[in-house]
């Protein structure tokens, strides 16, 4: 796999080198550079990155890479910052659609014939494409996707209920938790408290019970599909899983939860991707976990997509302009994605990319088959809680509304979906 | 201040202003860009709040719909309602908690050095840490509720931090540990430079310990509580770190305080004219409250200068 | 030595009841920064290390990776050291003046712009940011420790100014009056007189804007570029991978190590710290 990759890869490059006779001979003259800012600082996330930035440099390119540790919030401060004082970074990380939001304020490199020279936009799921190209051209470039709503199970807890089949509707999932509880899993669910954890027991919750609802509702913001059953029915089933938490959670994060998940005291975490590595390096054995697509009512996979991606920032310097075409090669190229996914545990953008291979977990090739049947029925959706459905004000306005009605359990179902339209207006 | 040193009145001369300039440039330049830009700032700040500014600043008037968006939703609502709770609470009680840590070590006890350096380490201390930590504590599944579960007494509870009603006094708590470690050393200051003679000739009278501090002692503390209420009313209003890290403003919404929403509005929801308005709001709250200190200053110092 | 009356005894009781309280957290970021990642995630945040993780202070200090630096806190320290001090010295030095100025010798608008100044006391952290970006933006200073020194000299000012002026409103203007008759200006009298009293409120000064400066976090990120970074953004580092497993260990150790400094400040300092208060702020 590594030859063919890297074959075609070359053959990417050299394509790109003909069809841009301007940029190749940017590239040629000078030595490509490349200031970068992301909040990717440590663990996995850091690792990919500088594996990236490694990558950058084999490429006989320099890699000026400024990660601004904490919250995306920070990451944007910078951004901003940096944006005012008219030196914006050669490439950032940004997604969804604050990719639009923000190339309003600054102009962005037009990423149109780099793409095409790739074929790159035959390989990624549309919905995702519209999200990186806000003004019809590309100027942004996904680098790795996660599933937010994968269903994760403890096979200990499993065993307690005396049950072995996965559940793939909500009903399902409802009547495996009840079968835990009475088999003496004393919090059927072992999510965390987090605002984005929140987030995404409502949005696993409603796509699964109607994507087309979700789409309407969520991501268009159609006030008629706002007050719609299906929203009702989402919190109602909200409630549920939060009724088989542990109330002591608190906003902790998910991973307080792993050693008694693991144990079987909790059993099911409606999670990213990402969880299966956060188990792998905490020690945990794959083992004692099964991984699924995340409960659909119509048994079709439902894939909340979240996208991390690079917006690439119009600089006048030679050398910075080398850098984003080789930059921009480099994270559409496949051997980089794999290189990428397989250090962080997400799959790759790119639909075509083999995971059968070693290296992949099962868990990314169950991510992955389900990412290709949810296109395929039209069931992959962007996701509310990872800020890649709506802009950030937007998404926070909802998730106000839903983290409080987690919290609050005396919140009924009803009111929480008149306040849910209500934040939508107030936010817009 | 009444009888300091004038410099002389009148328009100085020509020489004595250039022999005189290193001075002036001395006083004037540090003081100066230290006002300009707290009033540019604010000033900026307001006119932001009526723009429809977003990711950026832009120029533009939006009138007073900023104001009424904030005033309307409900973050600033439940921040508004628990900055009053939180900034009385906690500045009454991390008083009362100096106050009590001052006298106590005031009863000349033996470690007074060691003592006081317990209390004043959390002021070392990050707020972002001091949240972290407390974040843990009392979190009822992996702190001190687990902690005495474990030990054996699992009808004990102890879980603020997921309540909604109750959440904020979490803040409060971690609060207090943090910073009444300062008004612990001012009021022991005071404590300190009490005269002696007075509290000899009270207890020759024979007034009893109790009776010496009620009557005597605590009455000359006046003006250093009023100190102690002003850093500890600062300390309330840039608690920003500190709830971040402990809460995020939940349960739910449930402890937002009026820095989160300021914070959240500009950066987070990347709409700065909301948050400009809510910065504004909140400045004018805190006018609300020094005004009449300022006054009350004022009046004091009249009647000293009349007596 | 005398008997301990049982008064005493409560005293005692009670004294070392609040101290061990006060002391809680400390001893859970101790234990935990000698438990393993792994141990923290598969137990709970309180507990007895299975044996000692000294490694984790080797990590944090000078191994752990923040993307591509792996140098651990080390680097961060030093930055953050490069802003702190001669930030702490000018604000502390400049306001010393100030205050001088101000409450021994009175110029028109003193009031009004002392007033101001300790009005930045009040004026929220987050509220300035954008405003200091233009600032910073327009004299070239982006990207500069030399803007951060700038940034916390000037908002530094508010706390130190107030604090000296507070404590030179004691000193007796007698003392001044004479200095003058012989002749001395301005400067020598600070000089000579006023600085040579100035220890106590010094130090308090230097240890609030040491620790304030040191911690702090949202400029220090918001200003510098990657090799700049403060301490404070490498603990952030470490606290806020959302993908990941955290780091509580390593965290706990480089939260000591980050902690040091203003640790050490607070406990040779802490009796003068008392003593400059008890001369200055009680005004």
């Amino acid at each position: 796999m590594p030859i063919t990759t890297t074959r075609r890869r070359l053959l990417a490059g050299s394509a790109a080198a003909l069809a841009l006779p301007a940029f190749a001979r940017a590239q040629g003259a000078v030595k490509p550079r490349l200031t970068a800012i992301s909040q990717w600082s440590a663990g996995s996330d850091g690792a990919a990155i500088t594996a990236l930035g490694k990558k950058f440099e084999e490429k006989g390119g320099i890699w000026q890479h400024s990660p601004v540790p904490g919250f995306t919030t920070e990451m944007m401060n910078k951004l901003r910052a940096q944006i005012m004082a008219g030196d914006p970074p050669a490439c950032s990380q940004l997604k969804g659609p604050e990719i639009a939001a923000w190339s309003k304020i600054a102009p962005t490199v037009d990423l149109d014939a780099v793409v095409a020279a790739a074929g790159y936009e035959k390989v990624v799921a549309p919905d995702l494409a519209k999200l990186h190209k806000p003004g019809g051209k590309w100027i942004a470039l996904p680098l790795q996707i996660y599933s937010t709503n994968m269903l994760f199970l403890s096979k200990r807890a499993m065993d307690k209920a005396k049950a072995d089949k996965i559940p793939v509707t909500w009903a399902e999932f409802n009547d495996l938790a009840e079968r835990m509880k009475a088999g003496g899993v004393p919090y059927p669910v072992a999510n965390g408290g987090t605002r984005p954890d929140d987030g995404q027991k409502f949005e696993a919750a409603l796509a699964g019970i109607s994507p087309a609802a979700y789409r309407a509702a969520i991501m268009n913001l159609d006030a008629k599909a706002l007050k719609g059953p299906e929203i009702k029915a989402a919190f109602v089933q909200v409630r549920k899983i939060a009724d088989w938490m542990d109330p002591n959670v608190g906003a902790q994060h998910f991973s307080t939860n792993l050693k008694r998940f693991i144990d079987g005291d909790m059993g099911m975490m409606i999670m990213g991707g990402w969880a299966q590595g956060v188990l792998r390096n905490a020690g945990f054995k794959f083992e004692d976990f099964m991984i699924a697509p995340g409960p659909s009512d119509n048994s079709k996979p439902v894939f909340l997509l979240n996208a991390d991606a690079f917006i690439f920032w119009q600089r006048k310097e030679p050398d910075l302009q080398a850098g984003q075409t080789l930059m921009a090669q480099l994270v559409m190229d496949p051997a980089i994605q794999t290189m990428y996914s397989q250090i962080t545990g997400s799959i790759p953008v790119r639909t075509d990319v083999d995971l059968s291979g070693e290296g992949w977990s099962d868990g990314q090739r169950r991510t992955a088959a389900a990412l290709k049947d949810a296109i395929a029925s039209n069931q992959a959706v962007l996701s509310l809680a990872h800020n890649m459905a709506q802009e950030n004000g937007m998404t926070a306005a909802l998730i106000d509304v839903i983290t409080e009605y987690v919290k609050d359990k005396t919140i009924k179902p009803e009111q929480a979906a008149t306040r849910l339209a209500e934040a939508v207006e107030g936010a817009r | 201040m009444t009888n300091a040193v004038s410099t002389k009145p009148g328009r100085p001369a020509a020489s004595d202003l250039v022999r005189r300039l290193p001075e002036y440039l001395m006083i004037w330049v540090p003081l100066l860009l230290c006002a300009v830009h707290l009033v540019s700032f604010s000033l900026w700040t307001i006119w932001i709040s009526f723009t429809p500014s977003t990711l950026v600043p832009v120029s533009g008037w939006v009138g007073l719909r900023n104001y009424t968006a904030v005033l309307a939703s409900r973050n600033w609502q439940i921040a508004f309602d628990n900055l009053l709770l939180f900034g009385s609470a906690f500045v009454l009680l991390s008083a009362v908690t100096g106050l009590v840590l001052a006298i106590l070590l005031d009863q000349r006890i033996r470690g007074e050095n060691a003592l006081r350096s317990i209390f004043l380490y959390p002021l070392a201390v990050s707020f972002v840490v001091t949240g972290t930590v407390w974040s843990w504590l009392l979190n009822p599944g992996i702190g001190i509720q687990k902690l005495v579960h474990d030990l054996g007494w699992t009808s004990f509870k102890f879980d603020w931090l997921i309540d909604r009603d109750m959440a904020i006094w979490t803040i409060v708590i971690a609060a207090i540990w943090q910073s009444s470690g300062f008004a612990m050393a001012l009021f022991l200051a005071g404590l300190r430079s009490v005269d002696a003679d007075i509290i000899k000739a009270a207890q020759i009278d024979g007034a009893g310990p109790i009776r010496t501090y009620w009557r005597i002692i605590l009455p000359t503390l006046w003006p250093i509580t009023i100190t102690v209420v002003v850093v500890q009313l600062q300390f309330a209003i840039s608690a920003f770190d500190l709830v971040r890290a402990l809460t995020n403003g939940g349960p739910g919404i449930a402890t937002q305080l009026p820095a989160l929403v300021v914070y959240d509005l500009m950066f987070q929801r990347s709409l700065l004219g909301r948050g400009a308005a809510a910065a504004v709001l909140m400045l004018l709250i805190l006018l609300a409250v020094l005004l009449p200190y300022a006054a009350w200053r004022y009046v004091q110092k009249r009647r000293a200068t009349h007596a | 030595m005398r008997e301990l009356a049982p008064g005493r005894v409560l005293i005692y009781l009670i004294v070392s009841l609040i101290a061990a309280t006060w002391l809680a957290p400390l001893a859970v970021v101790v234990l935990n920064s000698l438990r393993t990642n792994e141990e923290i995630a598969q137990g709970s945040m309180i507990g007895w290390p299975q044996h000692l993780a000294w490694s984790n202070y080797a990590a944090a200090w000078s191994g752990f990776c923040v993307a591509e630096t792996c140098a651990g806190i080390r680097p961060y320290m030093l930055n953050s050291a490069l802003v702190t001090i001669p930030a702490t010295i000018f604000s502390t030095l400049l306001g010393a003046v100030a205050g001088y100025a101000v409450s021994l010798w009175r110029f028109r608008g003193d009031n009004w712009i002392y007033g101001i100044v300790t009005l930045g006391l009040f004026l929220p952290q987050q509220m300035r940011l954008l405003p200091w970006t233009i600032v910073l933006r327009d004299i070239g200073l982006i990207n500069t420790l030399t803007g951060l020194v700038l940034i916390h000299t000037i908002q530094g000012l508010s706390f130190t100014t107030l604090f000296c002026r507070n404590y030179y409103v004691a000193i007796p203007h007698e003392l001044i009056r004479a200095a003058r008759i012989d002749g001395a200006g301005f400067f020598r009298i600070f000089w000579r007189i006023i600085l040579p009293l100035s220890p106590p409120i010094l130090i308090v000064t230097v240890i609030w804007q040491f620790t304030h400066i040191w911690n702090e976090f949202l400029y220090g990120v918001t200003f510098t570029n990657g090799q700049q970074q403060p301490v404070t953004a490498a603990l952030i580092a470490l606290s806020a991978a959302v993908a990941d497993i955290p780091q509580h260990g390593v965290q706990s150790a480089a939260v000591i190590i980050a902690a040091l400094p203003t640790l050490l400040i607070y406990l040779l300092g802490g009796r003068y710290f008392v003593r400059g208060l008890t001369a200055g702020a009680v005004k």
